[in-house]
């Protein structure tokens, strides 16, 4: 069944994953358990957790998924809206296209004046969003919504005559009650927002320190499996995930002073299948043997050490496993190593400290060292890890997340990175044109040398396809009360600019534009609102209850689906290969969205 | 509806009453077909890139790697269900229901033959073994008839009772004869034994 047009066969696919998503959308929505050949069961309510678990190998399915997959990485959260938006778009759409085929080319079939029409009408929307929608929301959504600033964190810091109670900690429990419901949205609300104050980096925009927090939560949160989510919490200084290779400082002798090895202490100068040849250099001597070359190196090993020793330092944080001898010499120095520190937190570790990681052990200088506070052993769950916080101007703390099993870690920890992600965006100043294509560098924190200075960098996101926007409209921090108000304002506003054009001029392209993407719209709160059968609940008690949502991630949404309709109906043909183009399971961060779309265009 | 490509000015009308009527039909259709897809994507079928040849759906395919249509083998067969015609359960079903309308006081009307019975649950309180699951057409040979449950029947309802099963068991000869379709044999073929059960113990019952 080739014949069947990409708007129809989109259509089929994004219905069958909206039947998928639906049941477990809106705050009544229902929870999905996963459960592996190993037995190994997990509950998540979290849209593109479902959507990448399902066995996909049709195309355009793949490919929505995919588009999910990155809106969700940008923003942090929406990906059943997304789908649901997508769904009711093609509809409309496919609708639109088979009333008023576009007659004006002459085309083979019905089909290829409905596919093209659906095209074209695709193509307006996305025109229409990028040019118009954000000054829509401006005038028509954002003055029903509210402003959150940065200083409020949790709503006792706000002077209590402020009637909508409207606080950072407010827009997280409605975040994490999409995910976790009732139970634990409270408590890991309050916790995120304990961890997000400490970050704050004075005299920075909230944006600076957020995007800290996104990059570096690897580091920056211990996973510990087998205690009651209640047991989650703030602990000083950074964690360092190793035990100590050798027996910890015996004497908390303070300040402790450490330095970072990014190579082994003892230079490998012999490789596998190298030679080497035992002679004397022109001195005549009785015995030359393999016993004094390794003397010769355990000597030059030691002359290390001793500088280290005379520089003060007691602690040796090493990129790499050091040798045996490397670790009794260190021993009997009183030093203690940890090896094998990953990547993600020596980075962290130096950034914060300022220090720099030794390259050439025969040149340490003073500047290599490092002044800590305190360094210790802490035991947290089953491992033994190494706590140690930094003499800086901000006071680091990490967090350690606690829940029954390793997959509700992983849950949590996921959930707190994209509850990150969301506050970033919306407190993302959308600035004007930028000259550059400006990027986002997701691989800003792999860097092992970054300085302090480094810290003043910006990193801006930028979707590749939009337009810049010349006058930033959207405050940050706008919020408003979730449960499908954003939607509905949106309808109306739409409404009334569609009116409002039909009435000064006849462009009736964008009056049916606006009014297809109004009545798009209304589909998300028809789905809230189908699903929850207390309709005897006052107004007053739902608003309560459903808590906040960010403008501009909408925002983000909205065009994000428009894009991903226009690319779904720029698809032809479906053309069937037998070789795998790429594999399954790997979504790597770099994928360009171009790949996918190579494979299923015509 | 049919356009040329030489057709420059095509007059769009509103589709008739019974054109939206179909629109409407195939739109619930689709709407159920997404559901059930949807339903065995979660229970981890593969959503395979090709379509059914016969109707154009989305093929999944199982962990068996077993191809599998759900609007062919599931949605079609869904409504003969409840057809008394094709299943064997609802045959079966049928007889008890009219057994129990003729034992009540109250005057029973003979039901109509291809009314559908709502489910087994009806007869609930009918101490009767009844198989829980419907596990396809053998089964249904395999049921053993339900002993009545007034104690003396009267000659006139076990007649009738021999009348209905001999006219289903004609009915369904007819239809085997005519018939295509493997499944469909097999299940009259069922329905024919249990109808011959029936009848033998009913004979039993009357002597």
């Amino acid at each position: 069944m080739a014949a069947q047009s990409s708007c129809v066969a989109s259509l089929y696919t994004v219905g069958v994953l909206e039947a998928v998503i639906l049941r477990s959308f809106g705050p009544e929505g229902g929870q999905v358990l996963f459960t592996r050949d190993t037995g190994q069961a997990m509950l998540s309510r979290s849209g593109t957790r479902i959507l990448t678990a399902l066995q996909l190998e049709h195309p355009l399915a793949r490919m929505v998924v995919e588009c999910v997959w990155k809106h969700s990485t940008a923003t942090g959260d929406g990906s059943k809206t997304f789908i649901l938006l997508l769904a009711s778009l093609l509809r409309l759409i496919h609708a639109a296209a088979s009333k008023e085929p576009n007659v004006s080319h002459s085309y083979n079939s019905t089909k290829a004046a409905e596919a093209a029409t659906a095209r074209h009408l695709a193509d307006k929307l996305l025109a229409f969003a990028l040019k118009e929608l954000d000054e829509l929301i401006a005038t028509g959504v954002v003055p029903y919504g509210g402003r959150i600033s940065w200083e409020d964190f949790t709503a006792t810091a706000q002077s209590p005559s402020l009637a909508n109670n409207l606080c950072v900690q407010k827009l997280l429990r409605s975040f994490f009650h999409t995910r976790f419901g009732y139970t634990h949205c409270d408590f890991i609300s309050h916790l995120a927002c304990e961890l997000l104050s400490y970050w704050k980096f004075k005299n920075e925009l909230p944006s600076f320190s957020l995007q800290f927090v996104s990059d570096n939560f690897p580091a920056l949160h211990t996973p510990v499996s087998g205690f009651p989510v209640c047991a989650s919490r703030l602990i000083d200084g950074q964690v360092i995930h190793r035990d100590f290779a050798t027996p910890p400082l015996k004497t908390d002798h303070q300040p402790v002073k450490a330095v970072v090895l990014t190579r082994s202490l003892q230079p490998t100068l012999l490789n596998t299948g190298d030679v080497l040849e035992v002679g004397c250099g022109g001195r005549m001597m009785e015995e030359r043997s393999i016993v004094h070359f390794s003397a010769w190196m355990e000597r030059s090993l030691q002359g290390i050490i001793a500088n280290l020793q005379t520089l003060g330092v007691c602690v040796l944080l090493s990129a790499v496993k050091q040798s045996a001898a490397v670790l009794a010499l260190a021993t009997q120095a009183e030093m203690c190593v940890v090896e094998c520190v990953s990547e993600d937190e020596l980075s962290l570790f130096v950034r914060l400290s300022g220090t720099i990681p030794i390259w050439d052990c025969s040149m340490i200088e003073p500047e290599h060292v490092v002044t800590l506070t305190f360094c210790r052993p802490i035991q947290l769950g089953g491992h033994r890890y190494k706590n140690t916080p930094q003499r800086i101007t901000v006071k680091p703390c990490s967090l350690v997340i606690c829940a029954p099993g390793e997959g509700q870690t992983e849950q949590y920890a996921c959930a707190l990175q994209d509850a990150v992600r969301m506050l970033l965006r919306t407190w993302e100043p959308m600035h004007a044109a930028v000259t550059t294509t400006s990027k986002r560098t997701l691989q800003s924190h792999k860097s092992s040398s970054l300085h302090t200075d480094n810290l003043t960098d910006r990193t801006t996101y930028r979707s590749s396809a939009i337009q810049p926007i010349h006058k930033c409209v959207l405050e940050p921090g706008c919020v408003i009360s979730a449960g499908g108000s954003f939607e509905l304002l949106l309808h109306y506003a739409l409404l009334q600019h569609g009116h409002s054009c039909s009435v000064s001029h006849d462009l009736n392209i964008d009056t049916s534009v606006s009014q297809l993407l109004a009545n798009a719209l209304l589909s998300v709160p028809q789905k809230i609102y189908a699903h929850s059968p207390k309709g005897d609940k006052s107004s007053k008690d739902s608003e309560l209850d459903l808590g906040l949502e960010s403008v501009s991630c909408k925002y983000q949404l909205l065009l994000a689906v428009l894009q991903c309709v226009r690319s779904l109906l720029k698809v032809d043909t479906v053309l069937p290969t037998h070789i795998a183009l790429h594999t399954q399971s790997s979504r790597p961060a770099s994928t360009s969205w171009e790949d996918t779309e190579d494979e299923a265009e015509d | 509806m049919a356009l040329n490509g030489d057709e420059e000015d095509f007059e769009w009308e509103p589709p008739t009453e019974a054109e939206m009527k179909v629109i409407q039909a195939r739109r619930e259709r689709q709407d159920k077909i997404s559901k059930l897809m949807g339903d065995y994507l979660l229970k981890g079928y593969k959503m395979l890139g090709e379509c059914c040849e016969v109707c154009g759906t989305i093929l999944l395919q199982d962990r068996q790697q077993k191809n599998y249509c759900v609007s062919c083998q599931e949605l079609d067969s869904d409504i003969d269900k409840d057809n008394p015609a094709l299943n064997p359960q609802a045959a079966l079903s049928q007889v008890r229901e009219r057994q129990l309308a003729s034992q009540s006081p109250a005057p029973s009307h003979t039901p109509e033959l291809n009314e559908s019975p709502s489910s087994s649950q009806g007869n609930m309180s009918v101490p009767q073994p009844r198989p829980e699951h419907c596990e396809g057409a053998a089964a249904g040979g395999r049921t053993p008839l339900p002993p009545p449950a007034v104690p003396s029947p009267s000659r006139l309802v076990l007649q009738e009772a021999e009348e209905a099963v001999l006219t289903k068991l004609r009915w369904a000869t007819n239809q085997l004869q005519s018939s295509a379709s493997l499944e469909a044999s097999i299940q009259l073929c069922s329905l024919i034994t249990s109808c011959a059960n029936s009848l033998r113990s009913l004979k039993e019952v009357s002597q």
